[in-house]
């Protein structure tokens, strides 16, 4: 398995370089980026090669790999020499991993996954600088992760007893706008190091280390909408995510709506109201014996940020959001695009950061946009751009139950056929809706199993329903 | 401790003085820090010294330094020193060789954080000389009382097996690797699988030895242990072939849960093992194969929810499962629809399923999506996306016309890649539905101008050519393209002669010229024999016979299916045995890009599956292009491979008999095809190995013949070369002599694919001369007896079981006359030297005598032999009882073979 033996010994630079090569010959069309790039590849293959001799090439990329995640390479390929290449991209570091074996590659990258995850527990955040200056951290990190190429301790929690070092806390970098994984960056990410009360060496580190739990029920949708404005195909991607930072590490237990169904083919034919579930998986440490009956689990919560469980939904569900466009030709060379968003639910909740792309045709010349909105809606901005040829309509905040129009006249160089309509749309929308779920599952509480006197850690239940891809076709 | 000179350490000392005097300076500052009686300036040197080497710095002077660190009670600046060890004992062994007292001394520290460090320290350090140090550590280490240190000495295990597979072997290490699955810890347990499943594949021998109770241990463990120690249990289940449908049901019920875990590599692994069996149970059991995959829908569809990386190796996946059971995913056509952001490389792959999965319930939803996917930006997606529409056309007849308006429709776009691509596939939807939809070529004759890519351009002139009475100015418009006869791609250039062709045969009055223009074009000014030799044949078809040149240039042609990207089955099944492999994603079988590791050459590229037309022949090339990029690698294993030899034999030196089994020789390629060397193969078994003794017998070659590459063709047995470098020596002249031994494993993926009837003897070979670049084939026969295993002898009572549940209509008969000797004590020694084991012996009515003898294949097949022997008759009648029916023919004439000799 992915680990070096003395004969390619000399190899493994060449691995390293081949591999970043391959990388960038993927990336052709980002000739301009390179130059940027290069100061980080040379970086990369320093770090590279200390990592693969800890016998996992993992390295770290510092280039931004393209802007919409076009002409990515495949995360596994293999060179004609037989040797296979595996890697993950995460917070635009790249974690790489060789092998000339028939290993299994779910494996390789959730490990490459993991060794992100636990490197992002220690160093607080999981970007370059954090790396460079924790590398003796992640080094030693990697020796007890992996051995030989066989994954070890691989959760943050089980390697306390055995890690030492200690992590030098660097600046959180302000998130740049798109999440780059949306399943692990919680919105509030919280950015402090987990090595809390007990590590390996026994001493405190951080003596005013806060009694508290996170508990995240973030669900990413999946919408597309037809130029009528219905869904014509929607699925609901959640997940149960908790970070914990509870000394002493007691059982919990986490109920959920009791009424819950799992599997479609479960569901009994009044089911009007109850909330189902298409398919749910665990994280290894939940105990499912109350599932059953009383849709409680119990587990001793991992240190550091862990999903409890992930679920998914399809069907008819109602959309948050619903998406009203249409063009209208006002004369030969001109037309105008109506965007009309309704926000459907109540109006306690509202859409935050809505970002909404209308792409325009190539032949624009100039786009002129007004926006009509109710009162309440903060920061709205509908602006031209006319180098990517769309309209960027933002509005930090979108109540419920109200409606919101988007008006864009469009001029263009030439005479339109139905050929440019079709360069119309689709319209993209991105927003995040605090305290808000779609699939209305619950949790109803969250308790220490075990009653402790005098133990009362603060407990942060947040919903978050975000758009994965959230889309109408024009 | 071994002396040793640290090469290079004084050499360096001279370098650096004369180019970098600062860095020596800051070298001498670091070796005073080390020196420090401060614990924490101590800590920093350290810290200091993996920071320089972490950057790519050489600190290798200060090892000794370093080292000294090491005599400290406290355990942070002493993982700090093993972190250093342990990069200096990967790359530099020489220098770690000096710390092995150390490492000694620390494998029986009270602390087990730093026994396991120097157990874990001491395995990473690659010279033979550190086996005579580890050993006992490492026994130690193994029934440590501390799960931490049992689960390090766990893989210490492999990795000392890959230096010295005799010496764990002689220790005993692979029994106790046995014990520690049934370990209280779940890392211990994880490990311990994990090094016998990778000993298992390196070695290529059945270490893991599922058996019943091995296999309760298994199940017992798949709960207990960590996920990867789930991942390694569950690969190898899948390799274990459940003795019935019973039992396979029961592991894949104990396998089920396995699915819903959140780690998508237990998942995947906990899919290819339900799969495996699902296969076994046959179709007899529709039940519970429907109820199986009603089960297995739902995690495959959660996986796609998973990070993009996790989506790709999913759907690359599942791209086999829907080719081998389709009705596992038949609903779930949605959940494949591309997402706006995901990345490309998963929505190609998506369409690819979507395509698989299309069917006439759901076309207008797909038709739909794959119309908006043509308008998107990534032009690779957007062409899939068009060239999709077209396949569904193929695959759905009631669905066709539809999926031509989309085309139409796209068409009108005037998107010059767009309408490229429709074209080619409206080509094969021509050639699907002839004479249904011809009305569409004046829309796609208004395109001409479009087309500039060869495919395209090839396309739409075989349509013209095909519907050349159908369109009025076919000849114009084929003369156009003509004018650019010699710029334009082969591919053109060959259609371009044909469609010119069909446009004479269909209208001679008006294309006589042009026709003439295009045959004298092709025959005299092309140098593309492939264009040549097709502008003679229509020539001389035409000059003789105008009516036999329409029946073969205009006949019918048979309808064609949508086949891009369709397995073949053999290959299929291969690769669903490899799902959550490598293999699964290239949709390659493991030996065709698994190079380096096993030193096998690369067999049978299936690429893509559409190359089953190709010979034998043709894949031998293949092998020889690949072993002359690499012939540095060859060499190196050869190395290797005579080690295991030599420790191969200590190993089974007392164990198997002393008497050697007799060679027979044949001759298998005369001096004709081979350059003149006659080659006499045969094959034989020494010591558990199974050996092909070649003898080359130098005729004419005027080289003398003396390093060769050995390659085999996938076989009924398995059978490939451990080592592809035949060495002779001394090299053989003209007129001499000389002989090779070349020794041989099974496994499993060079078994040739099952087909129905007797498995076939033959061994296909390749062999390459180094010297003179020339290779040669033959084929020689395998006598199964090379492969029977010593560990073949069967308890009584077993035999009497096993006889019993094999059907009669399994057995084979036959009847040996004319024997040497009807000795029977003589025989059975004489058997016992082929591992073919007596098991009892009694008297029959009227004289005779029956004995019983059993064998089994290293492949792990059982043969039950009765051997009935008359007193006073010279023969004897033989019936053989094995399940393995298609291999019964080749035992009974090994049997038969052996009696005779």
């Amino acid at each position: 398995m992915y680990r070096t033996r003395p004969e390619v010994g000399a190899h493994e630079r060449s691995h390293t370089e081949a591999f970043f090569r391959k990388i960038k010959f993927w990336n052709e069309m980002q000739q301009s980026q390179l130059g940027g790039a290069v100061d980080g590849l040379s970086n990369n293959e320093e770090n590279g090669k200390s990592k693969s001799e800890a016998n996992d090439n993992s390295a770290e990329a510092g280039s931004t790999v393209s802007v919409k995640g076009k002409k990515d390479p495949p995360p596994v390929f293999v060179m004609p020499d037989g040797m296979s290449y595996l890697h993950v991209n995460r917070n635009g570091l790249i974690f790489g991993c060789s092998t000339d074996k028939n290993i299994s590659p779910c494996t390789v990258i959730e490990l490459l996954s993991r060794i992100a995850k636990v490197f992002k527990d220690y160093c607080g955040t999981l970007s370059e600088e954090a790396i460079r200056k924790n590398f003796i951290l992640c080094y030693e990190l990697l020796d007890e992760m992996i051995d030989y190429g066989y994954p070890q301790l691989t959760r943050t929690e089980t390697l306390k007893p055995f890690v030492y070092n200690e992590p030098i806390v660097v600046q959180a970098v302000p998130n740049t706008g798109k999440m780059i994984n949306p399943k692990t960056a919680s919105a509030n990410a919280v950015h402090k190091p987990v090595i809390g009360s007990v590590n390996a060496k026994g001493r405190a580190v951080n003596q005013n280390q806060k009694n508290e739990i996170f508990v995240d029920i973030l669900e990413r949708l999946n919408v597309i909408f037809n130029n009528n404005g219905y869904v014509v195909n929607s699925t609901i991607d959640g997940c149960i995510q908790m970070k914990s930072y509870l000394a002493g590490n007691p059982e919990l237990r986490l109920a959920l709506n009791e009424d819950l169904v799992i599997g479609k083919a479960n569901a009994p034919t009044n089911s009007y109201g109850r909330v189902v579930l298409d398919d749910v998986s665990f994280h290894d440490c939940v105990n499912l014996t109350e599932f059953e009956h009383g849709r409680t689990l119990s587990f001793y919560p991992p240190d550091g940020e862990f999903v409890v469980l992930n679920y998914r939904v399809t069907g008819e569900y109602r959309t948050p959001f619903r998406i009203f466009p249409s063009v209208d030709e006002t004369g030969p060379r001109t037309f105008e695009v109506t965007v009309m968003i309704r926000a459907d639910m109540e109006q306690t909740h509202f859409g935050a950061n809505v970002i909404v792309e209308l792409p325009l045709p190539q032949c624009t010349t100039s786009a002129t946009c007004s926006l009509m909105s109710s009162k309440n809606v903060n920061g709205p901005a509908a602006e031209y751009m006319s180098s990517e040829k769309k309209v960027l309509w933002t509005m930090k905040k979108f109540p419920g139950q109200t409606e919101q129009t988007l008006k864009v006249k469009v001029t263009l160089d030439k005479a339109c056929t139905s050929q440019i309509r079709r360069e119309i749309g689709p319209v993209n929308m991105n927003f995040e809706i605090p305290m808000f779920n779609v699939s209305n599952l619950n949790v109803r509480y969250l308790r220490i199993a075990e009653n402790m006197p005098g133990y009362s850690p603060y407990r942060w239940v947040r919903y978050v329903t975000q758009s994965y891809s959230y889309v109408c076709r024009m | 401790m071994p002396s040793i000179n640290l090469p290079g350490k004084n050499d360096g000392g001279h370098d650096s003085r004369f180019f970098t005097t600062q860095k020596k300076g800051e070298m001498h500052e670091l070796k005073m820090e080390l020196h420090s009686t401060d614990r924490n300036t101590k800590v920093d040197a350290v810290k200091k010294v993996i920071a320089s080497m972490t950057v790519g710095k050489d600190v290798s002077s200060l090892f000794t330094d370093v080292l000294n660190c090491v005599q400290t009670g406290n355990i942070e600046l002493k993982k700090l020193v093993y972190l250093y060890l342990i990069n200096y004992s990967k790359s530099q062994p020489e220098l770690a060789l000096l710390a092995v007292n150390t490492f000694v001394k620390d494998a029986s520290d009270p602390n087990p954080l730093i026994r396991a460090l120097a157990v874990r320290t001491m395995g990473c350090i690659r010279v033979e000389k550190i086996t005579e140090y580890l050993c006992d550590p490492l026994s130690r280490a193994l029934r440590d009382e501390d799960p931490y240190v049992r689960k390090t000495a766990a893989v210490c295990v492999a990795k000392l097996y890959d230096l010295a597979p005799a010496l764990v072997q002689e220790r005993g290490f692979l029994e106790i690797l046995h014990d520690l699955i049934s370990d209280s810890n779940p890392s211990v347990v994880a490990n311990g699988v994990a090094a016998l499943s990778e000993i298992a594949e390196t070695s290529g021998k059945d270490v893991m030895k599922i058996s019943a109770s091995v296999l309760q241990k298994l199940l017992a463990a798949l709960n207990e242990c960590t996920e990867w120690g789930q991942v390694f249990i569950l690969d190898s289940l899948a390799k274990y072939a459940p003795a019935d449908a019973r039992e396979a049901e029961g592991i894949i019920e104990r396998v089920t849960p396995r699915l819903q875990h959140a780690n998508s590599a237990v998942v995947m692994s906990a899919v290819k093992v339900i799969l495996s069996y699902m296969e076994l149970m046959g179709s007899a059991n529709t039940d519970t194969i429907r109820n199986l995959t009603r089960k297995l829908a739902p995690p495959l569809v959660t996986l796609l929810n998973s990070e993009p990386e996790i989506q790709y190796v999913a759907l690359r996946n599942i791209n086999l499962i829907v080719q081998k059971r389709p009705s596992i995913l038949e609903n779930e056509i949605r959940v494949f629809f591309c997402k706006y952001n995901d990345p490309i490389y998963v929505k190609m792959e998506k369409l690819e399923i979507i395509i698989k999965l299309v069917s006439e319930k759901n076309i207008d939803q797909v038709l739909l999506e794959l119309k908006e996917y043509a308008t998107e930006v990534d032009v690779d997606f957007v062409r899939k996306s068009v060239s999709a529409i077209g396949r569904c056309a193929v695959k759905l007849e009631r669905a066709a016309e539809r999926c031509i308006g989309v085309l139409l429709e796209l068409i009108q776009t005037k998107v010059n890649y767009v309408v490229q691509e429709s074209v080619i596939v409206i080509k094969d939807i021509f050639r699907r539905y002839p004479n249904r939809y011809e009305s569409i070529i004046a829309t796609l004759c208004d395109n001409l101008d479009t087309l500039d890519e060869p495919q395209a351009k090839a396309s739409m002139i075989w349509i013209i050519g095909e519907y050349a009475e159908r369109i009025d100015n076919a000849d114009e418009l084929l003369d156009n393209f003509l004018e650019t006869f010699e710029e334009e791609d082969p591919s053109v250039q060959l259609q371009l002669l044909t469609a010119t062709v069909k446009c004479f045969l269909k209208n001679p009055e008006d294309t006589q010229d042009m026709v003439q223009r295009v045959l004298d074009l092709a025959t005299e000014e092309s140098d593309n024999p492939d264009l040549r030799d097709r502008g003679f044949i229509y020539w001389r078809l035409l000059s003789t016979d105008p009516e036999a040149a329409k029946l073969v240039v205009l006949g019918d042609k048979p309808v064609i299916e949508d086949d891009t990207f369709k397995l073949e089955p053999n290959l299929l099944n291969t690769l669903i045995g490899q799902i959550a492999t490598l293999s699964s994603i290239y949709h390659k079988p493991p030996e065709a890009f698994v190079v380096r590791a096993s030193g096998r050459g690369v067999m049978h590229l299936g690429v893509g599956g559409d190359d089953m037309g190709e010979d034998d022949e043709e894949d031998y090339e293949d092998d020889e292009g690949i072993e002359q990029e690499d012939p540095v690698d060859l060499l190196d294993m050869g190395g290797m491979g005579i080690n295991d030899n030599g420790a191969g034999d200590d190993l089974f030196g007392s164990s198997t008999p002393q008497a050697e089994q007799a060679v027979r020789f044949v001759k298998v390629c005369s001096e004709e095809k081979s350059g003149g060397i006659d080659v006499l193969a045969a094959y034989h078994q020494v010591n558990g190995n199974v050996l092909m003794e070649l003898e080359f017998q130098n005729k004419s070659c005027s080289v003398p013949v003396s390093n060769l590459a050995i390659q085999l063709n996938k076989n009924a047995f398995g059978l490939s070369p451990v080592n592809q470098q035949i060495i002779c020596n001394p090299p053989v002249q003209v007129g001499s002599s000389g002989t090779a031994t070349v020794q041989l494993v099974a496994n499993r993926s060079m078994l040739a694919p099952v087909q129905p009837g007797p498995a076939s003897p033959q061994v296909q070979v390749a062999i390459k001369n180094m010297a003179t670049s020339q290779v040669f084939y033959f084929a020689a026969n395998f006598n199964i007896d090379a492969m029977f295993s010593s560990g073949g002898q069967m308890d009584r009572n077993a035999f009497i079981e096993t006889w019993k549940n094999i059907d009669d209509g399994k057995e084979i008969y036959s009847t040996v006359s004319d024997l040497p000797s009807t000795d029977i004590d003589g025989i059975q020694a004489k058997f016992e030297l082929y591992n073919i084991f007596f098991i009892a012996r009694r008297q029959g009515m009227d004289g005779q005598e029956v004995v019983y003898f059993s064998m089994k294949t290293m492949t792990g097949m059982d043969f039950l032999a009765e051997l009935t022997f008359k007193a006073g008759v010279n023969a004897c009648k033989i019936c053989l009882k094995t399940e393995n029916t298609s291999y019964g023919h080749l035992v009974k004439n090994a049997i038969e073979n052996l009696l005779r000799f």
